[in-house]
Parts: C-alpha cells; structure tokens; sequence
C-alpha cells in the first residue's frame, strides 16, 4: 500500500498546472455602441420645406449609421488581423 | 508540473544526487567485511534507484516547465502588443468616425439652410397631398 502510494505521488507530480495567459476581448470605441436612432416623420400639415429638411435629416441619419456600421466592419477585420497575429 | 510550484528545482537536484551517492556506496559496501552492514546493501540500492528515477522524472519536468514559461513570456508579450495595437487602431477607427459624421451633419445643416432660403418660396404655391405624407411616414418604418 505504501509502494502503491508513492508510486501515485510520483505520477500526480506530472500534472500540469492552467496556462496563465487570458486576452480579453477588445474593447470597441462607445461611440460605435450607439444604437441607429428611428427616421423622422413628416407632421400631417407638412409644408414642401418641412418634407425637404426631413429628407435631408433622414438621409444625414442614414449617412451617419453608414458610418457606424462601415467602422464596425474595418473594426472587426483590424482586430481579426490583430487577434491572428497573437497564434 | 504543481510539485514544482511548491519545491525549488534545487530540492530535486539534491534528491538525484542523493540517490547517485547511494547508489555508489553501496557498491562500496561489498567491500566492507561486516555482515550486519551488508545486509542494507539491496535496500539502499533500491531506495538510490528509487530516487535516481525521481530525479530524472523531474529534471524531465523542469526543462518542460522553463519550456512552458518561455512560451507563457512570449505570448503575453504578443498579447500586451497587440493590445496596445487595438487601442492604437480604435483611436483611429473613432477619429475617422468623428470626422465623417461632422462632416455629414455639416452638409446636412448646409442643405437645411439651401432648403430654408430657397424651397420655402414654394410652401405656399406647392400643397403636399396626404397620401404623400402618408407613404413617407409609412417608409420610415419599414423595420417594424
């Protein structure tokens, strides 16, 4: 018995121990975590300038989400790049 | 290897030469013409054994384990760089993001102010039947 628990001893001395190496998950820019806001609507006695400048503010809001979801995309391929360099 | 969390390496250094010394001197007690001496000559050469395996076992493990560390240094050293890269690049991404959406904001505040010097001469002449309104409103919401 004594033999047998040496012999485990010695064997258990092979165990390894975790790898203490973690990468956290890369922090992306807040203003990227904004949400697409909602598009303008048009009021029921709309005049011919107010249906231009809500136009106007609905496609400034489109081009602005463009923005975001073009950031997102370069954001994911630069960190891609960046997490495969790490192997 | 945990044991070697716990021990410093020259602990099994001591152990492998402790069993090589064993292991020479019992051979040296062949020589020795006492009987009660001899008879811990099987033992001690067992026990020397015993060590001397150890030993190696774990000499084995340390050259794993600088191994491992080495690897372990190198990486989180590859995961500080690229860290301090993603911040680099994030600050650029956001730059970029900044710059565009002033710029976008700008032309649109540009247009508003086409719109109010130019289009609302045409408010009074120009009536924006309702279906109109309607079918704008009901775009907007495509996504509900």
């Amino acid at each position: 018995m004594k033999y047998i628990i040496c012999v485990l001893f010695m064997l258990i001395s092979g165990c390894s121990t975790v790898v203490p190496v973690t990468v956290k998950f890369p922090e992306a820019p807040s203003k990227l975590q904004t949400i697409c806001p909602q598009l303008e609507k048009l009021k029921d006695e709309a005049k011919l300038s107010d249906v231009s400048k809500t136009i106007t503010i609905n496609y400034s809001t489109y081009y602005e989400c463009a923005v975001k979801v073009d950031s997102w995309i370069e954001w994911y391929q630069v960190h891609k790049l960046i997490f495969e360099g790490i192997k | 290897m945990w044991l070697l969390n716990f021990l410093p390496d020259w602990v099994f250094y001591v152990v492998g030469s402790v069993g090589l010394i064993g292991l020479f001197l019992s051979y040296l007690l062949q020589f020795i013409p006492i009987p009660s001496i001899n008879i811990y000559k099987i033992p001690i050469q067992l026990v020397s054994i015993v060590l001397i395996v150890f030993a190696t076992y774990m000499f084995g493990g340390i050259a794993n384990e600088e191994q491992w560390n080495a690897r372990v240094e190198e990486v989180e050293a590859k995961v500080a760089m690229a860290e301090v890269e993603s911040v680099k690049q994030n600050v650029q991404i956001l730059e970029k993001v900044v710059k565009k959406t002033e710029y976008i904001t700008r032309k649109g505040e540009e247009v508003i102010q086409y719109v109010d010097r130019e289009i609302v001469k045409y408010d009074s002449s120009c009536v924006i039947p309702k279906e109109f309104i309607k079918a704008h409103n009901d775009a907007t919401e495509l996504n509900k």
